[in-house]
């Protein structure tokens, strides 16, 4: 009996369900149920006390669209992923454009470029927090010596947004460089030395070879870098939790408070990262059309 | 090729290398200052001018953090969980990426769609319904609770299938053709010929686990089972403190790990990224 059950799963056909089965069990324990979960959760009058349960309809969806901080949280996600989603990718390209040779100069580039992504967004936050700080900081103090005074950084309306953005790019642009590397090593030097010989400049061929080649690349880290910078949490919970005034305050930074600190809304928090997952799809969707398009060219 | 001197080519090349070494400058700097802000005294942080290295150091800082959060616990929590859940990961997304890359059966198309579709679910949609499903199986604030939701990602699959892929067709078929089962092909044979692959996702898979933070915020609100990133990130944000030296010496401590590792496996770091930029 052990026997004809073991040759029963031991067919290529049959183990391959034995190979999967921790996979899709956790997949659908922790990815599908609990998608499911918050398109329901959405509709539920919810907070973490179970204090209130309850069937609430499209309540907590037009709660959403009719309440200002969502909108404020929205736009400044918006903000963050239209200036250091673009900012990221020309960096990177640019970078990865002069350190895609074999020299060593290029290798100990590519290295030190790489470090701030292998640290925590935790420990860049504190780091940029005080070294950036008003009163003891380094940066204001060396501002201050070329005539530029007063600038409060994270804790000012006006710049803290920018500063985000500038401390995320910092952090990520060697992550974009290095898939960008990868795609520039893999064009053929014939067409380099092709349009050498036709007397193309450095500028043409940067822009009439490797832009072009790159084309899936850029594709693939514009759509991976525009769906991650809408789910922007990390860098404004360690720096600015979302202020001074609302202005760095995030989708998922207002969910999050919405559900985990006071009113504890698990409902509300619900449905608003259900419109976060409708934005994301509607963005990406034409996009990975477009980029699979041009792949099949 | 010879280099040609002209004035477009110099220029250029001008250009490139000084902005280049600003560029070094920029990236190096923080991460300097953060090292030596981490040894300097807390007066010497505050004093007017600020300076970069400093003149007096000591271990003060360190021995600050550790007495403010429990530093140990953290380290001991952040390890157990990405150490757990990479383990674990590694395991299962290469038994089911072989199973889509190398075995044929029924409903494999429709799965590995599924699958593929679970990754363009961000995580932060799922997060309030993962943490209420953790509730109910009582497994908030455990090892369990962290470990469990992260031992499988639909990337991994992906990674590790495209790795099963590219490797010689019918190398099973003599294995089986000599009466050999499958968990002996797969463990014995298969397995021993994708450890780069292994070693790429294994990294990949520590890395962000290590940083992860809105995860364990999320799963732990009881202090002994906070991560390095979880406690620090609390640590700095409820303003426990005022002094500066003791949040620099959190941050050295919670980075140094990777940095070594990334010293010694470079060439897996930047691979883990590339392969995720490069998706056929």
């Amino acid at each position: 009996m052990l026997k004809r059950i073991g040759a029963y799963w031991n067919k290529p056909s049959k183990a391959a369900y034995l190979f999967l089965f921790p996979s899709l069990i956790t997949l659908f324990l922790f990815a599908v149920i609990p998608l499911c979960g918050a398109i329901i959760i959405g509709f539920m009058d919810l907070d973490i006390y179970f204090s209130k349960s309850g069937f609430a309809g499209f309540n907590n969806f037009i709660k959403a669209l009719t309440d200002e901080r969502f909108w404020n949280a929205l736009k400044n996600t918006a903000v963050f992923a239209l200036i250091e989603v673009p900012l990221q990718i020309l960096i990177g390209l640019l970078v990865a454009n002069a350190v895609a040779t074999t020299s060593f100069f290029s290798k100990f580039s590519r290295t030190i470029f790489f470090l701030p992504v292998v640290c925590s967004m935790a420990a860049v936050g504190i780091m940029w927090s005080i070294l950036f700080d008003g009163t003891i900081g380094f940066i204001p103090y060396v501002l201050k010596q070329i005539g530029i005074e007063g600038l409060a950084f994270f804790r000012d309306p006006k710049m803290a947004m920018g500063t985000v953005i500038s401390m995320t790019v910092w952090k990520n642009f060697g992550y974009t460089m290095s898939i960008l590397v990868v795609g520039i090593q893999s064009i053929s030097t014939s067409y380099y030395e092709a349009a050498k010989i036709d007397g193309a400049s450095k500028l043409n061929r940067f822009f009439y070879i490797t832009i072009p080649c790159l084309a899936p690349n850029l594709g693939f880290c514009l759509i991976t870098n525009l769906i991650g910078s809408l789910q922007v949490f990390d860098q404004v919970y360690v720096t600015t939790q979302g202020g001074p005034q609302y202005k760095t305050e995030t989708l998922v930074q207002y969910i999050y408070k919405t559900g985990f600190s006071h009113p504890f809304e698990l409902g509300y928090a619900s449905s608003m990262s259900v419109l976060l997952l409708i934005f994301i799809l509607l963005l990406s969707f034409p996009l990975y059309k477009k980029v699979f398009m041009q792949k099949e060219m | 090729m010879k280099m040609k001197f002209t004035r477009e080519n110099i220029i250029l090349g001008l250009i490139k290398y000084i902005t280049l070494g600003l560029l070094i400058f920029a990236v190096l700097f923080p991460l300097v200052w953060l090292f030596a802000g981490a040894f300097k005294v807390e007066k010497q942080i505050l004093s007017y001018p600020p300076t970069i290295i400093g003149t007096k150091h000591s271990l003060k800082s360190f021995s600050r953090i550790f007495q403010s959060i429990p530093m140990e616990i953290y380290l001991k929590n952040t390890i157990i969980f990405s150490l757990g859940s990479t383990t674990l990961a590694l395991l299962f997304d290469s038994l089911a990426g072989y199973a889509f890359a190398r075995l044929n059966f029924r409903g494999k198309n429709f799965l590995f769609v599924a699958i593929l579709l679970t990754m363009m679910v961000p995580f932060q949609v799922m997060m309030i319904p993962l943490f209420l499903e953790s509730h109910f199986l009582g497994i908030l604030n455990t090892y369990q609770g962290l470990i469990l939701p992260k031992m499988t990602t639909a990337f991994g699959i992906f990674m590790m299938r495209s790795y099963f892929t590219q490797l010689p067709k019918d190398l099973e078929e003599a294995a089986r053709v000599d009466g050999l089962n499958e968990a002996v092909i797969f463990f014995k044979i298969m397995l021993p010929l994708v450890k780069p692959g292994l070693l790429t996702l294994g990294i990949f898979h520590l890395m962000n686990s290590w940083n992860d933070l809105l995860y364990p915020l999320m799963m732990t609100s009881d202090v002994k089972m906070r991560t390095l990133s979880a406690g620090l990130a609390l640590f700095v944000g409820e303003r426990a403190t005022t002094y500066y030296g003791p949040q620099l010496a959190g941050a050295v401590i919670s980075i140094i790990p990777l940095l070594l590792l990334y010293i010694f496996f470079q060439r897996y770091f930047v691979a883990s990224v590339a392969t995720s930029g490069i998706k056929d």
